[in-house]
This record gives structure tokens, sequence and C-alpha cells, in this order.
């Protein structure tokens, strides 16, 4: 409860963390209101196939996703940049114990963000077509609750690997490097590789799959909701795993 | 100073090192180094830079692992304290602290990590004279404000073994003197104090013991006044209106001396001898008294020895 009270306390004492959590909420809905706007002048005939509008409400997790995956990195690689990692190990020399404390409230916060990004995105987006008189998901429609909570788990989830890459990079821009290959450059251009390995980065790739688990209806080629969940969460946690085993062994 | 421990019954452990090694690739940087320090003392760990002074002290701290041997608080490793927070505290590098952070929750980041609250923040401010800076953010201090904080970190838990990496550099010379003075009464309190530092001069008036090592090897390690007794070499200045005469009462003497400046340096014989040998020639003096080499000067000396001892062997 010590190290719980101490980690909030370094999180919430310095603003990079509010920025980067206004910045998630704030790019999240903008950019999933903007993805929206070019669908509002179709005519609902002229919908594509398979519309699914708890999806298209949130787009801007595509950028959302990279800011909130430096929240979590900025938890661990602002103490090495700082050299406050020293005193925070003297302190509680147990290094487990200081990464679950961390994990904890990096987990906390990040739901928090994560949630708000969700619920604004999907209601700023409903509201948006609705107007326009196009079709509109509610939370009362099948699969569009479970949708919603798989969508801020991805956030809470994709935080953490931000916090296992920072524990293992121990630096802010290595951290931004791999976060951009993770989560942007792989699931971009992974897909075209030739032949089966591009169909399996497309089906397994485990943001990819973290993200089909938020449709409401089933993308040609994707995981089912609860295997992709599944999926991104056993990565998210194979990852903090070897934070955990590079903390302890490393020399500080 | 109030400060006093929580429990004055029982006295502070003590630090031990034993054949401490570390490797860094092919390079020893500390050498199978064992040393003791004992508690109610403040304890010099001197060495010229590269010695291999820090990463002792990270050792001790459990953030390098020795390659081998141990360095142990009271015969555990800090891993394995119970309370380690409030058994050892340390300031390592006082510029470590995150710049748009204010020292007030610097401070209680560290304080809540040991269980304790606001209140004890307020002490440690208090203590070395940073309340009203404590809602101030750490990028805006001043490096004698950054040791003062680092200090107060060390602090928090009120331990009884501290350890300072260098905490004398680059303070001015008030910050020294306060420095100094705390570490003094907190050593007075009986807890064990250990500062390192690359200059001798700072052990002078602080240290009551010394651990000097050179390129990760012990050199010495005894009390301040015991290292003196047997390091610094001394000589008896002489001088007289007939510095001839003086030298050849000497010389029939058989006491060895060099001419020094205006004078002689004896080496032979001490100040009573030299005055005896004078008196019965009837040679009148003008200058008599004991010189001794500095500190400074058998630091370099006994650093420099075992360099060239290295490159001997190598």
């Amino acid at each position: 409860m010590n190290l719980l009270r101490s980690e909030w306390t370094k999180l919430r004492s310095v603003r990079s963390t509010w920025i980067a959590a206004l910045s998630t909420v704030a790019a999240g809905v903008a950019l999933s209101v903007l993805g929206a706007s070019d669908l509002l002048a179709a005519a609902q005939s002229g919908l594509p196939d398979g519309w699914d509008p708890t999806a298209a409400s949130l787009k801007g997790f595509l950028f959302a996703q990279l800011v909130i995956g430096m929240l979590g990195a900025l938890a661990v690689t602002a103490e090495y940049g700082t050299g406050m990692i020293g005193t925070s190990l003297t302190t509680t020399p147990s290094r487990s114990r200081l990464l679950a404390a961390k994990t904890t409230v990096v987990a906390a916060v990040a739901l928090a963000t994560g949630l708000a990004t969700t619920l604004l995105s999907f209601t700023a987006v409903q509201l948006l077509l609705g107007g326009a008189g196009l079709p509109v998901a509610g939370t009362g429609d099948p699969g569009v609750a479970g949708a919603l909570v798989a969508a801020t788990l991805y956030l809470t989830l994709v935080a953490l690997i931000g916090l296992a890459v920072g524990t293992l990079t121990r630096s802010s821009t290595g951290s931004l490097a791999v976060l951009v290959g993770v989560l942007l450059l792989v699931p971009a251009i992974a897909p075209a590789l030739p032949g089966a390995l591009g169909d399996a980065f497309a089906r397994y790739w485990p943001t990819t799959a973290g993200q089909a688990a938020y449709t409401v209806v089933p993308v040609d080629g994707a995981l089912a909701p609860g295997l992709g969940s599944g999926l991104l969460t056993v990565a998210a946690v194979a990852a903090v795993a070897a934070a955990h085993v590079a903390l302890r062994t490393r020399d500080v | 100073m109030s400060v006093l421990l929580a429990d004055p019954t029982t006295s502070p452990p003590g630090v031990h090192a034993r054949a401490l090694t570390k490797w860094y690739g092919n390079t020893v940087v500390v050498d199978r180094l064992s040393f003791t320090v004992r508690p109610g003392a403040v304890t010099g760990f001197l060495g010229p830079n590269g010695a291999g002074k820090s990463t002792t002290l990270r050792m001790l701290l459990g953030l390098t692992r020795p390659t081998q041997g141990a360095i142990t608080i009271g015969g555990q490793h800090i891993a394995d304290l119970p309370d380690p927070a409030r058994t050892v505290g340390a300031l390592l590098d006082a510029r470590a602290v995150h710049p748009h952070r204010s020292a007030f929750d610097h401070l209680l980041v560290f304080a809540q990590a040991a269980g304790l609250g606001r209140r004890r923040v307020e002490q440690v401010l208090d203590l070395v004279g940073l309340t009203d800076a404590g809602r101030r953010r750490a990028g805006e201090f001043s490096l004698g404000m950054h040791q003062r904080l680092g200090i107060a970190t060390a602090l928090l838990g009120d331990p009884g073994v501290l350890v300072l990496d260098e905490p004398l550099n680059g303070l001015d010379p008030e910050g020294i003197r306060w420095m100094r003075s705390l570490m003094r009464n907190l050593a007075a309190e009986g807890r064990t104090i250990l500062f390192s530092s690359h200059l001798m001069s700072e052990m002078e008036l602080t240290a009551d013991d010394l651990v000097v090592i050179d390129r990760g090897r012990l050199v010495a390690e005894s009390s301040l006044a015991e290292f003196v007794q047997t390091h610094t070499a001394q000589a008896v200045m002489v001088s007289a209106p007939d510095l001839d005469g003086l030298a050849r009462a000497l010389g029939r003497a058989r006491i060895a001396f060099e001419s020094a400046g205006h004078g002689l340096r004896v080496t032979g014989a001490d100040t009573t001898e030299v005055g005896r040998v004078a008196a019965a020639e009837g040679i009148a003096l003008d200058e008599l008294g004991r010189v001794r080499e500095s500190l400074e000067d058998v630091f370099l000396r006994l650093t420099h020895d075992v360099t060239d001892h290295e490159s001997r062997a190598a």
C-alpha cells in the first residue's frame, strides 16, 4: 500500500502525466470525429457493406494508443532520465515490488484515461452520425457494450506495453521509437508481406488482434473479439514479465 | 539540531566489505576490497577519480551487483534488510531529481515508500533549511539546494547508516561548513556515516576514520590520527644566523639534514636533540620547529605508489 501511494505521488506530481492523459483523450476524440466526418456526406445507401458505427467511432485510437503508450513508458523512463531510479531502488530494494506497484498505478491511470477516451469518442461520433441521419450504435445494442469494454482494455494494455518498453529501453526516445514500430509501422506494413506471413501479421499481431476486439461487425479474416483481447493481454503480460526479468538482473 | 535516533538504545549497524570485486568486461573496477565502517564515526572514503568509490557505494546500496565478494549493512545485504528505508539513507547524485517535481513532492514520494507521511517531509525540509523552497520545482534549485534536498531525502527514514557520495562537491564554503557539521552531529548521535571524496583536504576536518582506495584496491584503512602518524613524514626545520656553523655541528653529531629555503630540514632527529646540539656548540638559533608533510602530499604519494606498483607488476 505504501508503494502504491508513493508511485501515485510520482505520477500525479509531474505535468507530463496529465499532458499525456489529456492528449490521449483529446487526440482520440478529435481524430475519431475527424475520421467519421467524411462519411457524413454519404447517403445511407452509400455506406460500405458491414458498416460498423461502433468501430467507426474509435478511429482516433490509431494515434491515441501511441500517446497512452508513452504515458506508460514515461512512468519509468523519467526515473532513468533523471537518475531518480537510484533513490527509488535504495528506498525499495525489492525491484519486483517496485515494478508491481508501478504497473498497478499505471494500469489504474490508463484505465481511467482509456475509459474516458472510449466513451467520449463513441458518444461524440454517434451524435455526429445521428445528426447526419446515418445509422448509429447505442450501448444497449448487441455487442456494443462489449466492444467499448474491449476498447478501454485495449488502451490500458497498450499503456502497460509502454511501461514494459520503457523499463527495457530505459530511455524516452528509445521507447518512442519502439512504440511507433510496434503500434504503427508493423501493423501497417507487415500484412503486405507475401503469403502466410502477411496473413499471420494481419491476424495475430497483438495490437491488430486487440483492435478486432472492439468491432461489433466482424471484419473478414480477423480474430474473434475474446480471442483478440486475450492475445493482446498475453502480449502485455509477456512484455511486463520481460521487463521484470531485465529490471531484476541488470545493474542500475 | 534534533535528529535523534528513534531508539538510541540499539546501536546502528556498521558497514562491512569482504573481498568485494566488480569487473566491467575486462576491467576490474573494484578489486578484492575489504574494509569496515563503524557506527558513531564519520568515515571518509577517499580515492582519486575513477578509483571505484561510486561503484563500491552502488554495490553497498544494491544498485550494482558485485562480481565477487559482498558488502553488507550489519551483516545483511540491503535487499535482505527488514526495513531498508529506515536502516540506510543515501545521497548518490544530488541532481537526480525530476526538474518539474516540487521538492516537497519529491520527498513525499520516498516518505510514502517508507511508510511515512507529510509530517516527516516537513521535518526534513526544516532540518536542511528548505522549508520556504519546498513548493518550488527542483529544476530551479542551485547545486547547494540540490545537496540539501539530497540530504533531506537520505534522512527521511531517520536511518542509522548514511551513505553520501561526494557530498561536499561543488558546495560553497558556507555549504561545506554546514554539511561538515551535519555529518559530525549525525555521527555524534551514534550513526554510521560513510562519505566519499576525491580530495584529501575534505577529510582533514570531517573524518574520524579513513578508507583510502586506488584503482579499486585498499591503500589504507585507519583512524585519521593514526593515518597522519603512520604516513606523514616528520621533519625539523631549523635556522640560525650562522647556518654553516649549525650545519657543521649537525654533521659532527651525525644527524641527517638538507638545506631547505633559508634554513635546514633535519630528518634524523627531533627538536630536542637539534636544540641540544646547537646549545652544546653555542650556536644561536632563530627558528626551531616541527614540520609535517601535508596530507595531500601523502595521499598523492600513496595512490601514486600503488599505480607504480601495478605498472611494474603488469
